[in-house]
């Protein structure tokens, strides 16, 4: 009988060792929260580009001539190698402007910091519109 | 005896609690994490940035259109627009763009425009902005003074090639309000019998462009009299237009 209770207690304390080592696994396989200096470096970097680009009004003039191509060799330029973007126009009433991708590469499953920019055109008929330039580190 | 048979079940009672512990405070942290990593990317200071950018830009925009003959109502609409969609953009806290055009002389409505008749030419736009933005952890106000500016000065030289024919020289300086500017376009006329005429190849006439805001056109002109009316026409690369009129002398 007494042999009994001490097979039990050893189940019991196993058991009990059981539950906190889960415990310990489940909260280790929990996502780890991002890394903020990276995305806020980001942020700055991907703001700096938009400023570079637009202060002698270039950016809004490419823009309202809807010269993609030139917009993404440009943040290509502005941007840190390593550094992956996709950037949407959308025009006052909020409508995407650009209809054809301008990124460096796909940003699926990646971290990613959204940077939304105001832009007027130099032009004598002034157009506004918000960019969002998405921005992750590649690999 | 009852106590001891019980430590088993308090024993596994006491690993759940440590478990359920463990697990919560994992989960507190994570939550901590997710409210820190959704402040705003765009800082304030780099809203208000974008924001003066835009409105140097439509200031810009409104001069050059003004300059063609647009209404000097235009910058004011054109503003209150921009000021309209900025306001728009920052839902996160109170965001107001207000703005004051130029009055005092010799701006009218944010605007003067001297084409005169000495060599002198400005088109200039100059408006006051202050933009105040509170937001959830800082407030941002910031004023700043946009001054766009074209300006074209000319002198013109002319001398006698033979009875019948001038040989006119004009020197023209575009300028910005930073400094020398380039011009995209220059268009040179001189005055015959009371018409305005566009020298070209018999005429032959030659725009030379020093690469600095500096032209030099020069041109023939069968005029007999002394003193030869000589405007100029020009655009900056920002589409502002400006112009001004010299009577050459005699070299």
């Amino acid at each position: 009988m007494l042999d009994q209770k001490g097979q039990i207690r050893i189940i019991e304390s196993f058991l009990a060792i059981a539950v906190v080592f889960s415990a310990v696994l489940v909260s280790a396989t929990f996502p780890s929260s991002p890394d903020l200096s990276k995305q806020k470096s980001l942020s700055n970097m991907g703001t700096q580009a938009l400023i570079k680009l637009d202060t002698n009004g270039t950016l809004g003039n490419l823009i309202l001539h809807s010269n993609w191509a030139d917009i993404r060799t440009a943040l290509n330029i502005l941007l840190p190698m390593g550094v992956s973007f996709n950037l949407t126009v959308y025009d006052e009433a909020g409508n995407a402007v650009n209809l054809e991708a301008v990124q460096n590469s796909n940003l699926l499953g990646r971290d990613a910091v959204s940077v939304h920019y105001v832009c007027a055109t130099t032009s004598q008929a002034v157009e506004f519109f918000v960019i969002r330039l998405q921005l992750a580190w590649a690999g | 005896m009852r106590k001891k048979e019980d430590s088993g079940q308090i024993l596994l009672i006491t690993a759940f609690i440590i478990a359920s512990l463990l697990i919560s405070a994992q989960l507190y942290i994570l939550d901590v994490g997710k409210i820190s990593g959704e402040m705003n990317s765009n800082s304030l200071n780099d809203f208000v940035s974008s924001v003066k950018l835009g409105s140097a830009h439509v200031v810009a925009g409104s001069l050059a259109n003004i300059s063609i003959g647009g209404a000097f109502s235009l910058l004011e609409s054109n503003i209150r627009e921009w000021a309209q969609f900025v306001s728009a953009q920052y839902v996160e806290g109170k965001n107001i763009l207000n703005f004051t055009l130029e009055e005092a002389a010799p701006y009218s409505s944010g605007v003067w425009l001297f084409w005169g008749a000495n060599g002198y030419g400005a088109s200039s736009a100059y408006v006051d902005f202050l933009h105040t933005l509170v937001g959830r952890d800082s407030d941002v106000e910031m004023a700043y003074s946009v001054n766009v500016t074209t300006a074209l000065l000319i002198s013109s030289t002319s001398r006698m090639l033979n009875e019948t024919t001038q040989q006119i020289n004009t020197t023209i300086q575009v300028s910005d309000e930073t400094g020398p500017a380039l011009a995209t376009q220059v268009t040179v006329y001189y005055k015959v019998s009371g018409s305005w005429l566009i020298p070209d190849g018999s005429n032959d006439f030659e725009l030379l462009d020093y690469g600095n805001g500096t032209y030099l056109a020069s041109f023939t002109a069968a005029i007999l009299t002394p003193g030869v009316e000589v405007s100029v026409h020009a655009i900056d690369f920002r589409g502002v237009r400006v112009q001004a009129n010299v009577t050459s002398t005699e070299a």
